[in-house]
């Protein structure tokens, strides 16, 4: 499209631009001006309105029409791209193998594309080779009303204020504004219903004492010996719950609060805040809670509740990939980087009699992202 | 073919038709008479209404299949890979569109690259008001009404991104409600009443739904028709040049020419998007796979929009947190409140509030219609930048992980620099963009004193060599002229009245302040006062001026 | 499925499918093209070498000039920087050797994925000679030999008939192992909540502390993935048979290879899977520019008179 936009170079004296300077614009029209002459038939008072000549408008019409076909053709192959991918004799449509959703998607949005290109190239044209180009002067309206107008309208709505009684009558006023309060406040009560309130729904999880676990994603019970050739091992663990009406045996929100990670390490990779204890006040420590060097942590970041599951077994660091929140998985979770607020909470684990893995209570703390009333019993 | 003044039978009697019932033909012919300067940097705007356009359309169209609910299923469709995994509906139900429908797939990759053009298109509309001071009097109110539209379209299209329920984009909604649960006091009753209970719950995707496809765009196609009515109501403003002032707006008349140009684009900014959405994938959630509350992958970020406070969160410490310490005590996260509310609170508070505190420390209660030039207003030319650069490195952060692995840069160093530049970066930026604008400022003045410099060396019978300086043309000299004194009537007003007696005003704290903004906003500048144009003693006319 | 089997994708699959594609519908188009099939050569042996197959002593040649050095003669290691060999086991000779990774001019920083130094042979008689003297007790994994592993170079034949029949013997392999695995969920499961926080969801990798980087695994073989997961190379924890049993492997192994080597529905360039990022970078840097270059055209001023 150089011919549109070559216009400047011949231009005499074109160069003389200053950068960040407007070009000269085209001669400027004023529809006010008394002394316009109506030379030509054009809709604005201008004296100088520019037609091209007829041969660059014959071309300009020429290439708009070029682009109008190609957009035409175009959209006729956007119609036959639709119909190139049938359903097949299974019933099953075509582009369901990616490979060809891939061409299906290539055709139909590359025919879109060129179709709305040609239209927007062909008005382009349009615009700017067919149609005279001239500037028009016009006034920005003046915004604020005269002082005549303001007076006369204030002085009407106040003596229609006055007429409604609205000031002169408090009582009537007051009760109104008194019978609107009570019916503001409905939609917020009408809100209510829309969840419980917290209570402690979120303190408690669905781990038990003697509960077994499933390595995420297997449905086999995970024994402490599974874990022994492995002396730096981890792996995302969820309860051992089989409820039917879910398809992983237990709901999503139940899955966000109790899923662990269980992390073995070497004894003396240990750090000495695993000898604290779990909460304030308690007997056990952190190191009770673990067993034959493994130890379960929540998964779920205390941040803003991530998973935070990128585990180095050189570093013992447990970041959260989303905000890299760093926990030292060999010092009781304690937050080493980052903006979480408090330690990964720690589940206290075991063995049951046949040697599997089993949780040994709930959670010292509550799991998920720190709220409020975290800490409060 | 262009002489004709009847209309043709046809169009009068629609025509006569509806003037009949609504007299419009007055109103008709001034509003199609309406002046548009023309200017690139005009037209960004209308990229936000065109891809908000297509955002509808394309939005309809998937509503057709979508299915807003949580409830698992396990999926037996056509898409073979995720045959047999359990997901949600609305998961299944994208997977439908994806691979059942036909177009299904362009269409929502057309609605996400809208998006993101969408927003984009807002932030560079915003800067080029900014810039060039278009917000000040009259059009404060349609500023307002634009921050407004920008912070809806984030919001709107984070509950989007949210709908198919697959992994990333459970991980967005998971973080909000990370972020709602660090609010003091209320946080864990707010993310209860929002999710229906704990989170996922199973409620969260429907209630997202009806934000999304019907309250927010309903409150955003109210506030642009209203931003658009505003516009027309009080013209465009233009770039400074001969016949444009503050009283004459000048440029091209909405029929024809303008309707065919707006037109037109309408299609290229549908055929840009259009070709990103054959040829570059976008959010392929059938690759994700579904959310699950406990799967996450390395390099995780929301659409762009998003990337600010994603980055705000990675970079604010947890130094500030405290508990306060009453019974278990309760904690203050402060690593999660101020990149949450602080932060963008800022940015959209300092954006909507910039118009006013401008005027407030100018005095300036006119009305302008001709925009600045960014460097003739170069603190708030600076201040711009300032954010510009802020915002920039807060969204750089958010991928922090992302540069980290690309540069090998360790994951913690890039933290650091990040936290450094976010305090550093404004000011550097703020500092540099002022002195910018003050040499081009003293530059303008040269060339309007002197004329511009023709690259023509010529030895004069001294033997001293010079170069030819040349006059600029009347266009340039008049817009070169036109650079507004920068004042405040804050600095005018002595302290004392002409009896002696001392302003109570000026002495008051707010008073103080004021002046000394008002200093700080109009100390430096480059003061035309008294150049005559190509006045200038070096001025040599070149023999070659034969124009 | 033939995109399953299309492991491989050439660079300029994406350009040569948008010449098909437009040429096909200038013509009018009858069918469609089928995806050129780029897998490359693959092979090995199922089972592992017999001992007749492999030479101790020029294992012990190549383990005291290429290893010794730096973990010792008896493989337990030296100050060099050179960890205690005599528990790590076979799988993670093999996974270290055959992704190229050892030997290691400089062991201080993370290393990548090259190209194997030693042949095949070599390696099994490096293997065979760490078996039979370092190896402490049989401790640490043994190589999965019955899961596909490192292609054999086409060099390594005498004639162009045995490379093919090995290639066609490898892909059989290869297929059945992949679509062995029927079930996806927990292939998913497993890769998402195990593997996906370091290696992303696509297997590209990600960023780690201290200047790490968990690696993309696109090239990697499935006994390579395997033996990774037995052997925890690097910062990367272990998962043994015990945790994550073969069978659960295989399943894990498959998803993600599948994963990869699907074609990608939405479009030729895939950004390569990064993802938000990349995406948000193409709008502004693409999407955007292109709609503003379209309004200068527009708005381009016009010459007065012409």
């Amino acid at each position: 499209m150089t011919e549109n936009n070559n216009n400047d170079n011949n231009e005499a004296g074109a160069d003389e631009r200053v950068v960040g300077t407007p070009k000269d614009t085209t001669d400027v029209v004023t529809e006010t001006s008394s002394h316009a002459e109506r030379e030509h038939n054009g809709p604005y008072l201008a004296s100088e309105t520019h037609h091209h000549p007829e041969e660059q408008q014959r071309r300009g019409e020429k290439l708009a029409s070029a682009w109008f076909i190609i957009a035409f053709l175009a959209g006729i192959g956007f119609l036959v791209s639709y119909f190139l991918f049938p359903p097949n004799a299974a019933g099953e449509p075509a582009i369901a193998d990616p490979q060809i959703g891939q061409y299906s998607n290539l055709l139909l949005g590359g025919t879109l594309a060129i179709a709305m290109f040609g239209i927007g190239a062909g008005m382009t044209v349009w615009a700017r080779n067919v149609m005279p180009h001239y500037e028009v002067a016009s006034p920005y309206d003046e915004l604020p009303s005269s002082e005549e107008e303001k007076s006369s309208f204030s002085e009407f709505f106040m003596k229609s204020a006055d007429e409604s009684g609205f000031t002169k009558r408090p009582l009537m006023r007051r009760t109104l504004i008194a019978a609107m309060l009570p019916l503001g406040l409905a939609p917020v009560v009408l809100l209510r219903d829309t969840g419980p309130v917290p209570g402690d729904l979120m303190k408690k999880t669905r781990w038990t004492d003697g509960m077994r676990m499933y390595a995420e994603g297997t449905h086999r019970h995970l024994r402490a010996e599974d874990l022994e050739n492995d002396p730096y091992g981890m792996i995302s663990a969820l309860p051992a719950l089989d409820d039917e009406g879910y398809p992983h045996g237990m709901s999503l929100t139940d899955q966000a609060k109790s899923v662990i990670l269980l992390i073995k390490m070497p004894e003396e990779d240990w750090k000495p805040g695993m000898d604290q204890p779990v909460r304030k006040g308690s007997d056990e420590t952190h190191m009770n809670w673990t067993h034959q060097g493994i130890v379960a942590y929540s998964k779920i970041c205390t941040h803003v509740g991530c998973p935070a599951a990128l585990y180095e077994r050189t570093t013992h660091r447990i970041l959260c990939p989303c905000h890299q929140s760093t926990f030292d998985a060999s010092d009781a979770a304690k937050v080493i980087f980052g903006p979480a607020h408090r330690p990964l909470p720690q589940l206290p684990i075991g063995v049951d009699d046949e040697g599997y893995l089993v949780a040994r209570g709930d959670f010292n703390e509550p799991t998920g992202p720190t709220f409020w009333e975290y800490a409060k019993d | 073919m262009s002489k004709t003044t009847q209309a043709p039978k046809a169009l009068r009697g629609v025509g006569n038709f509806i003037d009949d019932r609504f007299h419009l033909a007055k109103t008709g012919e001034k509003n199609l008479r309406k002046v548009f300067p023309n200017h690139w940097s005009f037209m960004l705007g209308e990229i936000a209404l065109y891809s908000f356009i297509i955002l509808l359309l394309s939005g309809v169209f998937l509503t057709l299949w979508f299915k807003p609910s949580m409830t698992e299923i396990i999926y037996d469709g056509s898409y073979e890979r995720l045959q047999g995994v359990p997901m949600s509906e609305a998961f299944a139900s994208t997977l439908y569109i994806d691979f059942d429908v036909r177009g299904g797939f362009l269409m929502r990759q057309i609605h996400h690259w809208a998006a993101l053009i969408f927003v984009a298109s807002l932030v560079v509309h915003m800067l080029r008001v900014f810039f060039t001071g278009a917000f000040r009097k009259p059009r404060e109110i349609n500023w307002l009404i634009g921050i407004a539209i920008f912070g809806l379209a984030m919001v709107e299209g984070l509950f989007g991104y949210s709908l198919p329920d697959d992994l990333p984009s459970g991980m967005g909604v998971r973080i909000l409600q990370g972020v709602m649960l660090a609010l003091p006091l209320v946080g864990s009753y707010i993310s209860m009443f929002l999710f229906g209970g704990e989170f996922p719950g199973e409620d969260i995707i429907t209630r997202l739904y009806m934000l999304h496809v019907l309250l927010i765009p309903a409150i955003l196609l109210a506030l642009i028709v209203a931003h658009f009515m505003i516009l027309w109501h009080q013209k465009h403003t233009q770039y400074p040049g001969t016949g444009r002032t503050d009283k004459t707006v000048v440029g091209t008349p909405m029929f024809p020419g303008f309707a065919v140009k707006a037109g037109g684009f309408f299609f290229f900014t549908f055929a840009v998007i259009a070709g990103l959405s054959a040829l570059v994938q976008i959010n392929p959630i059938h690759l994700f796979g579904p959310f699950t509350p406990t799967s996450i992958t390395s390099g995780l970020q929301p659409d762009w929009y998003m990337g600010f406070m994603e980055g705000s969160l990675r970079i604010f410490p947890n130094w500030l947190d405290f508990t306060i310490p009453i019974g278990a005590g309760y904690p203050i996260m402060t690593a999660v409140l101020v990149p949450g509310l602080v932060i963008p609170g800022l940015i959209f508070g300092g954006l909507a509030m910039w118009p006013f505190i401008e005027q407030w420390i100018t005095g300036d209660k006119s009305a302008h219609n001709v925009a600045d030039r960014p460097r003739n207003a170069p603190v708030r030319t600076g201040l711009g930048v300032a954010g510009i650069v802020f915002y920039g490195v807060l969204w750089l952060a958010g991928s922090n992980d992302i540069l980290s692995e690309t540069f090998s840069i360790d994951l913690y160093v890039t933290t650091y620099i990040f936290r450094t530049l976010a305090i550093l970066g404004p000011i550097i930026g703020f500092i540099v963009a002022k002195r910018i604008c003050l040499g081009l400022q003293r530059r303008d003045r040269e060339i309007l004193e002197h004329g511009y410099e023709s690259g023509t060396i010529q030895q004069l019978p001294s033997g001293e060599f010079i170069e030819v300086h040349k006059e600029s043309s009347a266009e340039t000299t008049h817009v070169l002229e036109s650079k507004p004194v920068i004042t405040s009537d804050a600095l005018t007003e002595g302290t004392t009245d002409e009896k002696g007696v001392e302003n109570p005003e000026a002495r008051k704290g707010m008073g103080k302040l004021r002046r000394s903004l008002a200093h700080w906003y109009t100390k430096d500048n480059i003061s035309f006062e008294g150049v005559e144009p190509h006045s200038g003693h070096h001025l040599h006319h070149g023999s070659d001026k034969d124009h | 499925m033939k995109w399953i089997t299309a492991r491989r994708r050439h660079p300029l699959a994406g350009y040569v499918v948008v010449i098909l594609a437009l040429a096909l519908f200038g013509v009018g188009y009858a069918s469609l093209a089928p995806t050129a099939d780029q897998a490359s050569a693959q092979t090995l042996s199922a089972e592992a070498p017999s001992p007749e197959d492999v030479d101790t002593a020029a294992g012990k040649a190549i383990f005291d000039q290429t290893c010794a050095s730096c973990h010792g003669l008896d493989g337990s290691g030296s100050a060099l920087n050179g960890p205690d060999l005599r528990e790590v086991g076979s799988a993670a000779i093999d996974f270290q050797v055959s992704t190229g990774r050892m030997p290691s001019m400089d062991p201080d920083s993370q290393m990548p994925r090259k190209p194997m130094v030693m042949s095949e042979e070599d390696l099994a008689n490096l293997i065979a000679y760490y078996d039979e003297s370092i190896r402490t007790d049989g401790s640490g994994a043994d190589v999965p030999y019955d899961v596909p592993g490192t292609p054999p170079k086409a060099d390594d034949f005498e004639d162009q008939a045995a490379y093919e029949a090995a290639i066609e013997d490898y892909e059989a392999e290869y297929d059945s192992y992949i679509e062995g695995a029927d079930d996806v969920d927990m292939g998913m499961k497993l890769y998402l909540t195990n593997c996906a926080h370091c290696h992303s969801w696509s297997g590209g990798g990600g960023a780690l502390t201290d200047g790490r980087w968990a690696p993309e695994i696109h090239d990697s073989t499935p006994r390579q993935i395997y033996e990774a997961m037995v052997s925890g190379p690097g910062a990367m924890p272990m998962f043994s048979d015990g945790v994550i049993a073969p069978d659960e492997k295989q399943e894990l192994i498959s998803y993600v290879k599948t994963l990869q080597a699907e074609p990608n529905a939405g479009g030729i360039f895939d950004l390569e899977r990064v993802g938000q990022v990349a995406e948000g970078f193409i709008g502004w840097t693409v999407g955007l520019t292109l709609i503003i270059a379209c309004a200068i055209w527009i708005t381009a001023k016009q010459r007065a008179h012409d």
